[in-house]
C-alpha cells in the first residue's frame, strides 16, 4: 500500500516513515507542509495520506484544511489526520463531508504501533479509523434519555469498536474473543438501539456514528 | 429725537397715502373694494414692517428701503388718476416700487447688498422700470386703453406723437423684461442659499418666500401679456396670490431679523442651562444659544500640547477661514478651548463673546472632564494591550508545546518502540522491558504535556476553532449543554475571549447553579461577537470582587466589549458576553 506522510517535524517524519516500512507500507512521499502534500499526492498517486492537522506556516488548522482539500480533488486516496488534541465535533465535522476513506487519531496513537498500522490499511482500504477518545466522547456525553443505559459493559466496548471504525475480525482480535460472540454483541445492540442491520463494516461506522451523536 | 420724529411723520403719511390709493382705485380704476383694500393692506404691509426694523435697527438701511418700498407700491396705485399730472407722473415713477422689494431683499440681512452680480441686477432693473413706463408715455395716445388699466381716456403730459402700434409693443416688452428680471432675481437668491453656510442658511430662509413672489409676478405678467384670452380665474388666483406672498414678505423679512437679534437673548437662558449641564452637554448648549448647530468645541489640554473632544480624543481644529471660523478662548495665556463655528457668526462678535464669557465655567470643567476622559482612554489602551499581549504569549506557549515538546516526545516514543519491536527477535528480555518502561514513560509524559498546554490554551480553539470548542466545552459539562454556534473563524484574540466567558460560565453552572441543563450561543451580529451562556439553575450569580465573573468582566471589557449577567434568584442564569470585531 503507498503512502504519503505530511508531517512538519522532521524527526517525527522519520519516525512514521521508519514503522510505516517496517509494517509493510510503501512510503513513496514525505511531505513538510500543505504544498509539499498536495505535490506528492499529485504525482505519487498514494492509496494513502498521513497527515499532521498543524503545519506552517500558522501552526494551527493547515493540515486539516489541506486534507479537506485533497478528498476532493482526489476522493480516491483516503486521509488519515494525526491531531494533537481531538475533539468529536471537529472530528465529526471533517468525517462526514465524506465519510469513504478517513481517520482521525491523536497522534500519540502511533505508538500503539499495530493499532496503527490497522488504522492505516484500514484508512487506505476505504474504511474508517475515528479515535477511541472521540469515541469516548460521543459515549459519555450527557443525553437527556440514555439508551446506552440498556448496553451491558462488553456490548458498550463493542459498540466503541465498531464506532472506531474496526471490522468484526477486528474486535475479535482486540477484545480475544471468538467471531460467533461478537456477532451475538453486535446483533444485541442493534436491537437495543433500535437500528436497522447494516450491509458492511462502512455502514455500519456511519450508522453507529449517527446515532451516537444524536 | 430725529429718528422717532421721521417715523411719525412717515405713519402718517402712509396712512393718507393709502386712503388716497385706495379711493382711486375704487373711484378711477373700477376695483372691488376688496381688491383696492388687499392692495393698500401689501403696501401697508411694507412700510410698517420697514418702520419696526428701523426702530430695532435704526444702523440697517433695510428699514428705510421696506419704508422706500411700502412708498412706492402705494404711489403706484395713484397712476389710474384721471388727472393727467398725477397719472403722467406715477405711470413714470411707480414701477420703482418693485425694484424696491426686490432691493429689499437682495439686501437683506444686512441692508447692503455686497456682491456685485446683485448691484448689476439691481442697476438693470431701476433702469428697466424708469425706462420701459417713460418711453411708452412718449407714445402713448389718449384714446388708446393701457394695460391693467380701466377704458376711461388718460393724456400723457409727455406724449410725442401718438402711436398706438409702439405703445402696445413696449408694454409687451416691459412684461418680457418684467418676467427675465424675475427669472434673474431667483436666480441670484438660489445662489446666495446655496453658498450660504448652515447656520446663514437659516437666516436667508425668508429669501424663499421673495422667490415666491417674483417667480408670480413673472407668471402673472407673461399670462396677461402672451395669452390672448386669459382664463378669467388663473389670472384672478395668480393675482390673489402674489398679493398675498407680497404682503407676507415684509413680514417674514422683520421676523427674520428679529429672530437674529432673539439669539442674544439666549444667552441670559445659556448660563441657566450651563449650570445644570453635564460636560457633554456643553456644546450643545452653545450650539443652541449661538443658532450653529455645526458649532464644535474642541478643548487644550497643555501636558499633550493639542485639541481634544469631550470625550478627550485627539481632534485637529481647522484654520479660521471661509469654510470654518475659529474662536480660542485662552486663560492665563494658555489656550483653554476653541469653538469652531460657521463664520457668519463673526458678523455678530457681541453674541459670540456674551456666549463664550457665559460658557467660560462650563468650558473649563469641561476641559477637566476631557483630560480624564483622555487618561481613562490611555488606561483602557494599556489594559486592552497587556491582555492582548498575555493571551498572544498563553497562545505560543501552547503552540511552542504542541509544535515543539510533544513532537520530540512522540518521536522519541517512536524510536524506543521501534527498538523494543527490533529487539523483539533477539529476545534480551531485560533491556525489552526497560525500552518498553521507557516508552510508558515518555507516553505518559505526552499525555501530561497535552493537559498542560490545553490548561493554558485550549489546543481545539487553535486548531479547530471557536464553534469547536463550544462544542468540545459543552462535551465535558457536567449537565447537557446545547450548542448553537455556526461562525466561521475569527481573529484568535477574539475567540479566546469568547471561550473564556463560555468555559468560566460553565465553571459557575457546574459549582453553584444546581441546573438541569444549559445552552451556550454564539453568534455575529453588527459587528460584534455574541456569547450567550443560559442555565435553568437558582439563579442569584453575581459580580462580586475576585469572583470568576469580575475577572471574565474585566477580561471582556479589555477587548472594548460588554459583560451581562441576568440571574434572578430562582429564574436561571444568563451570562451575555458582546465582543467588538474589526472584520
Amino acid at each position: 500500500m503507498r503512502v504519503v506522510i505530511a508531517e512538519d517535524s522532521a524527526l517525527l517524519r522519520e519516525g512514521l516513515a521508519r514503522i510505516l516500512t517496517e509494517g509493510g507500507f510503501d512510503v513513496v512521499a514525505q511531505a513538510a507542509n500543505a504544498e509539499e502534500l498536495h505535490d506528492a499526492v499529485r504525482r505519487r498517486k498514494p492509496d494513502i495520506a498521513v497527515v499532521d492537522v498543524r503545519m506552517p506556516p500558522t501552526h494551527t488548522d493547515e493540515g486539516a484544511r489541506a486534507a479537506r482539500e485533497l478528498r476532493e480533488t482526489h476522493p480516491d486516496v483516503g486521509v488519515l489526520i494525526l491531531s494533537q488534541v481531538v475533539e468529536a465535533a471537529h472530528a465529526l465535522a471533517l468525517f462526514s463531508e465524506q465519510p469513504e476513506g478517513f481517520g482521525y487519531l491523536l497522534k500519540d496513537r502511533v505508538l500503539e504501533i499495530d493499532d496503527f498500522l490497522d488504522a492505516v490499511r484500514r484508512v487506505g482500504h476505504g474504511g474508517t479509523a475515528i479515535d477511541p477518545q472521540v469515541i469516548a466522547q460521543l459515549l459519555g456525553r450527557r443525553r437527556e434519555h440514555e439508551p446506552l443505559g440498556e448496553l451491558t459493559p462488553r456490548e458498550r466496548e463493542v459498540l466503541g469498536l465498531m464506532a472506531e471504525g474496526l471490522s468484526n475480525h477486528g474486535i475479535c482480535e482486540r477484545l480475544v474473543i471468538s467471531p460467533k460472540t461478537v456477532e451475538t454483541h453486535v446483533n444485541s445492540i442493534f436491537l437495543k438501539l433500535g437500528l436497522l442491520p447494516a450491509a458492511d463494516d462502512h455502514r455500519r461506522v456511519l450508522a453507529v456514528l449517527a446515532f451516537l451523536r444524536s | 429725537m430725529q429718528a422717532p420724529y421721521i417715523r411719525v411723520v412717515a405713519v402718517l403719511t402712509g396712512i393718507a397715502l393709502g386712503l388716497v390709493a385706495y379711493h382711486i382705485q375704487i373711484d378711477n380704476l373700477g376695483s372691488t373694494s376688496f381688491r383696492a383694500t388687499l392692495t393698500v393692506v401689501s403696501a401697508w404691509a411694507f412700510l410698517a414692517a420697514g418702520i419696526a426694523t428701523w426702530s430695532r435697527r435704526p444702523g440697517n438701511r433695510l428699514g428705510p428701503l421696506m419704508v422706500a418700498a411700502g412708498f412706492a407700491l402705494l404711489a403706484r396705485q395713484l397712476r389710474y388718476s384721471h388727472d393727467s399730472l398725477a397719472f403722467t407722473t406715477f405711470f413714470a415713477l411707480g414701477e420703482v416700487g418693485y425694484a424696491l422689494v426686490a432691493h429689499s431683499a437682495l439686501a437683506y440681512p444686512s441692508g447692503r447688498v455686497i456682491d456685485r452680480a446683485g448691484r448689476l441686477f439691481l442697476m438693470c432693473m431701476y433702469a428697466t422700470v424708469l425706462a420701459f413706463p417713460l418711453a411708452t408715455l412718449l407714445v402713448h395716445d389718449s384714446g388708446d386703453t393701457l394695460r391693467y388699466f380701466d377704458p376711461v381716456p388718460r393724456e400723457s403730459l409727455l406724449l410725442v406723437s401718438g402711436r398706438t402700434d409702439l405703445a402696445g409693443f413696449l408694454q409687451d416688452a416691459y412684461a418680457v423684461a418684467s418676467a427675465c428680471l424675475a427669472a434673474a432675481f431667483i436666480g441670484l437668491v438660489a445662489r446666495r442659499l446655496w453658498q450660504a453656510t448652515p447656520r446663514a442658511r437659516r437666516i436667508l430662509a425668508p429669501l424663499l418666500l421673495a422667490t415666491v413672489v417674483a417667480a408670480l409676478w413673472a407668471f402673472y405678467s407673461s399670462v396677461v401679456v402672451f395669452t390672448t384670452r386669459p382664463p378669467r380665474l388663473l389670472v384672478e388666483n395668480v393675482f390673489w396670490w402674489q398679493i398675498v406672498a407680497l404682503t407676507a414678505l415684509p413680514i417674514t423679512l422683520f421676523a427674520g431679523l428679529v429672530r437674529a437679534r432673539l439669539a442674544h437673548a439666549s444667552i441670559g437662558d445659556l448660563v441657566l442651562k450651563l449650570e445644570n449641564t453635564p460636560p457633554r452637554g456643553i456644546r450643545d448648549a452653545l450650539a443652541r444659544a449661538l443658532g450653529d448647530p455645526t458649532l464644535d468645541v474642541a478643548f487644550w489640554l497643555p501636558e499633550r500640547r493639542e485639541f481634544v473632544d469631550g470625550d478627550g480624543r485627539t481632534v485637529t481644529v481647522p484654520p479660521d477661514g471661509h469654510e470654518r471660523a475659529v474662536t480660542q478662548l485662552e486663560q492665563g495665556g494658555e489656550p483653554l478651548a476653541a469653538l469652531v463655528h460657521d463664520p457668519t457668526l463673526r458678523d455678530e462678535p457681541q453674541l459670540l463673546e456674551a456666549a463664550c464669557a457665559a460658557a467660560r465655567l462650563a468650558l473649563e470643567n469641561g476641559r477637566l472632564h476631557a483630560e480624564v476622559q483622555a487618561q481613562l482612554a490611555k488606561v483602557k489602551d494599556s489594559r486592552a494591550r497587556l491582555v492582548a499581549a498575555a493571551d498572544e504569549q498563553r497562545r505560543r506557549i501552547e503552540r511552542d508545546l504542541h509544535d515543539g515538546a510533544q513532537q520530540r516526545l512522540v518521536a522519541l516514543a517512536l524510536e524506543l518502540k521501534s527498538a523494543e519491536r527490533g529487539l523483539g527477535r533477539n529476545a534480551d528480555h531485560d533491556v525489552e522491558q526497560i525500552l518498553a518502561a521507557a516508552a510508558q514513560e515518555v507516553q505518559i509524559a505526552v499525555e501530561e504535556l497535552r493537559e498542560l498546554a490545553s490548561g493554558i490554551h485550549p489546543g481545539i480553539l487553535t486548531q479547530g476553532g471557536l464553534a469547536f470548542a463550544l462544542d468540545a466545552l459543552a462535551t465535558k459539562a457536567p449537565v447537557p449543554v446545547t450548542v448553537n454556534a455556526e461562525l466561521e473563524r475569527l481573529q484568535p484574540e477574539i475567540e479566546a475571549t469568547a471561550y473564556f466567558v463560555a468555559a468560566e460560565a460553565l465553571t459557575n453552572i457546574a459549582k453553584h447553579s444546581q441546573a438541569a441543563k444549559a445552552s451556550i450561543k454564539a453568534s455575529l451580529e453588527s459587528g460584534k461577537l455574541v456569547i450567550e451562556v443560559a442555565d435553568d439553575g437558582i439563579g442569584g450569580a453575581v459580580v462580586a470582587g475576585g469572583s470568576g465573573l469580575r475577572g471574565l468582566a474585566d477580561r471582556v471589557e479589555a477587548r472594548g466589549g460588554r459583560l451581562r449577567i441576568d440571574s434572578p434568584p430562582g429564574g436561571g442564569t444568563c451570562v451575555v458576553g458582546e465582543i467588538p470585531c474589526e472584520s
